[in-house]
């Protein structure tokens, strides 16, 4: 498996960076067209909860993203060394109470077969894998 | 005209204002493209149009966007209307459920 590190600030504006690695390297191991999509925008709403949940929106910190890619399995690990993430955004909203907000960790669950969230000393690290 | 970046473009179609929206609609993007919607809707129009058909990805705070756009139209009676959505668009308004609330044409002559 090829580990590809991307080291970003919480900025939104590095969201389209995350978007277009991982689009090259879905290109590289030619996956299917819908699950690029589907792995753009998870590890991007991942990446978003960092933003808003663990740093409160403060843009100046970082997130680590290791993408380790092969034929057949897509892993993403990200980390950051804000606060603990808080339930509620891990589990997301009733889909059915429709309100802004909430779906991020939908999108998450719906893309990645395993999403497995720890903290050690003060680092968050979410990781994301799934089949392809 | 298609470009990652977002670019908003408002016009007026048969005295019905259409927002047309361009790019990603992402956490960056998100907040200009509220600031647009919020704007339009504080005049109260009675049906905002806004065509997605060159829109390339959406995210969670976009379409929390359009949830808080639709609410702020719901409690006059004003209508929101969506236009043009690319399949993938379409494909997340409906994981999401929003299918179901929000209301989706093919084209702006179906949605007046």
């Amino acid at each position: 498996m090829k580990e590809t590190l991307l080291e970003i600030p919480s900025h939104p504006k590095y969201l389209s960076v995350v978007r277009s690695v991982i689009k090259k390297l879905c290109e590289i191991f030619n996956v299917e067209d819908s699950i690029t999509e589907d792995l753009k925008l998870a590890v991007d709403e991942a990446c978003t909860n960092i933003i808003r949940h663990a740093y409160r929106d403060d843009f100046t910190r970082k997130i680590s993203i290791r993408l380790r890619v092969s034929r057949r399995r897509f892993q993403a690990i990200i980390e950051d060394d804000g606060e603990q993430t808080p339930e509620q955004a891990l589990r997301g909203r009733d889909l059915d109470d429709v309100r802004p907000g909430g779906l991020g960790m939908h999108f998450i669950k719906k893309t990645f077969d395993e999403v497995r969230y720890e903290r050690h000393k003060d680092i968050n690290r979410l990781t994301l894998s799934r089949e392809l | 005209m298609k470009t990652d970046a977002m670019e908003i473009e408002v016009l007026s179609y048969r005295g019905i204002d259409v927002l047309k929206v361009y790019g990603d609609i992402d956490l960056y993007s998100s907040p200009g493209l509220r600031k647009n919607l919020i704007s339009i809707i504080c005049k109260k129009p009675g049906t905002l149009l806004v065509d997605l058909s060159n829109v390339s990805y959406i995210d969670s705070s976009g379409i929390a966007t359009f949830v808080e756009g639709l609410k702020n139209m719901m409690c006059y009676g004003g209508r929101l209307k969506f236009i043009g959505l690319p399949d993938r668009i379409r494909e997340i308004f409906s994981f999401s459920r929003l299918d179901k609330v929000f209301e989706i044409y093919d084209g702006i002559d179906q949605a007046i």
